[in-house]
């Protein structure tokens, strides 16, 4: 049985297509203006990679930001349910999933069947996003995905104490201008983001073993800050970190598709019975 | 005797000069160079707008969150205290002072006496300030001080719901995407700045009568909309809303200078 997850967030938009557990395809893009366009360029490109279309889905599960307006999708649900879901699947051992993405953070923990227990979530104050560290990067001159390389060659690490991104855009050009090096500069970007989703973190209770997901935990600059202030290591995923949600969607979707034929199983079943009686 | 007031703000450095209690010099430049420099070449340009020279100062005080940058000053003082000595001698009725500049955003109440009672400010979010607009003008793509008078006469502002700086600069870009009106967007970013301003506010005594000082003071639109929220009648200063603690760094240099017979 093929089923599909459709993840559309602020920044990126991600599809999965699975076959009886089997990943056939996961696809990132960035996001368009309107989400149903996002969502359905992503699955075009994943249905793409598998030869498949439309018809061949027999469920697809939304999520993320843009979820309640995709128009193919049989259901949506929340990308916090999606991430435990999807980072449970890759990691069974997981209690505690860190989701950084654009435009929020999330620390989620699961059970040991990878059902939410609680979470925390910051979406109020851009403090912590993915959309702060990619600003921040811009005020010291590089791209989001250099500021890892760049951290990577500090001597030492200058401390961000504004909070807010947007305050911290003149620290960052105080530090410039008095000739700090760029990359202890980036150093502390990447110290201040870990500082603040660590804080989050414990707000919802660390419970071993942990993994982290979306876009950001690819800076390996902020993850190794992050292993460090929680004194634990990130348990790997052999999928792109970014696909998480939208994997955990997939997953909805197979268990919704087999209630649902199960349920017409009986149903015809009943019929059967009632056409003989 | 010449006193003077020199404040490093957060995006701008002002420099005030007085000699027995009348107003030389008041000057006040945003940052394009280091602010140390800045503060330099702000209190030059008060000596020269004063025509006096730097020998001619008796004593000067340092205010602001670049205080301890101002090489020349003798001393410093706190923002609060400074502001508070300025309002003081400006407005002695004032019971209620806003003080909404580029970073932070403050509120105190004086008594009759003149004793400062209560005080609160912002501290790690830029929601209600200077650079919050800034940035809103910026993706707007006109000059704020147009955007303040024009967007006066917005019948229609469209409401700015994330109070992230972050989050509302993209809806700002998405409103813009949408061909809405530029002056209906910034009205709406005014009335979330009234908005969070008046909520900081509220944290203190609302007694009259009240005085608006900071570069915010400047923004039409934000003024009449925290006027409206608040109720109340707001009342300016008589010297650039900016210079403020300038002023009172360079009265309370006065206040200090054992030579000063004032």
């Amino acid at each position: 049985m093929i089923v599909a997850g459709c993840d559309v967030g602020s920044l990126t938009a991600e599809a999965v297509i699975l076959d009886d557990g089997r990943i056939l395809a996961a696809e990132i893009i960035r996001v368009r203006p309107r989400a149903e366009q996002s969502a359905r360029e992503v699955m075009d490109l994943a249905l793409a990679r598998t030869g498949l279309s439309y018809d061949d889905l027999t469920y697809t599960v939304s999520t993320g930001y843009g979820r309640e307006t995709i128009p193919f999708a049989d259901h949506n649900i929340s990308e916090i349910s999606c991430h435990g879901r999807g980072a449970h699947f890759l990691a069974p051992s997981v209690r505690t999933v860190i989701d950084i993405g654009g435009q929020d953070c999330k620390a989620i923990r699961v059970d040991a069947s990878g059902f939410l227990e609680d979470f925390v979530m910051n979406d109020k104050c851009a403090a912590g996003t993915g959309r702060s560290l990619e600003l921040m990067s811009q005020y010291l001159g590089v791209d989001f995905s250099e500021l890892a390389d760049l951290a990577a060659q500090a001597e030492r690490t200058i401390t961000i104490t504004s909070q807010c991104s947007i305050f911290s855009e003149l620290e960052i050009m105080h530090y410039l201008m008095e000739d700090e090096r760029p990359a202890d500069i980036a150093a502390g970007i990447c110290e201040a983001m870990a500082r603040r989703v660590k804080m989050l973190v414990g707000r919802v209770g660390v419970r071993k073993d942990l993994a982290i997901s979306g876009g950001v935990c690819k800076n390996r600059g902020v993850v190794a800050c992050l292993e460090e202030m929680l004194g634990a290591t990130f348990v790997p995923f052999d999928q792109d970190p970014q696909i998480v949600g939208a994997l955990g969607a997939a997953l909805f979707a197979a268990e919704r598709a087999k209630r649902s034929a199960r349920k017409t199983r009986v149903a015809t079943a009943a019929a059967g019975k009632g056409g003989g009686s | 005797m010449i006193y003077a007031g020199c404040d490093l703000g957060t995006i701008s450095a002002k420099a005030v000069l007085i000699e027995d209690g009348r107003i030389l010099a008041a000057e006040v430049l945003p940052y394009k160079s280091l602010p140390r420099q800045a503060a330099g070449e702000v209190f030059s340009m008060a000596l020269a707008s004063a025509g006096v020279d730097k020998e001619q100062v008796a004593h000067c005080l340092a205010t602001g969150f670049g205080k301890k940058a101002v090489r020349f000053a003798h001393g410093d003082a706190a923002e609060l205290v400074c502001l508070h000595r300025a309002v003081r001698a400006l407005n002695p009725a004032a019971r209620t002072v806003i003080d909404a500049g580029g970073q932070s955003i403050r509120a105190f109440n004086i008594d009759s006496e003149g004793r400062l009672t209560a005080s609160t400010a912002n501290e790690k979010c830029a929601a209600g300030t200077g650079k919050f607009m800034e940035v809103m003008a910026q993706a707007l793509e006109m000059p704020i001080d147009e955007l303040s008078r024009a967007a006066l006469d917005s019948t229609h502002p469209l409401s700015i719901t994330s109070q992230c700086g972050v989050f509302a600069e993209s809806e700002v870009i998405t409103h813009v995407n949408e061909g809405r009106d530029r002056l209906d967007i910034f009205a709406g970013i005014s009335l979330s700045v009234a908005g969070k301003v008046a909520g900081l506010t509220r944290r203190v005594n609302l007694n009259r009568e009240v005085v608006l000082v900071g570069g915010v003071a400047k923004n039409a639109c934000v003024v009449r909309d925290l006027e409206r929220a608040l109720k109340v009648e707001l009342v300016k200063p008589d010297l650039d809303p900016q210079a403020l603690s300038a002023y009172g760094a360079a009265l309370l240099a006065r206040d200090r200078d054992p030579a000063s017979e004032a």
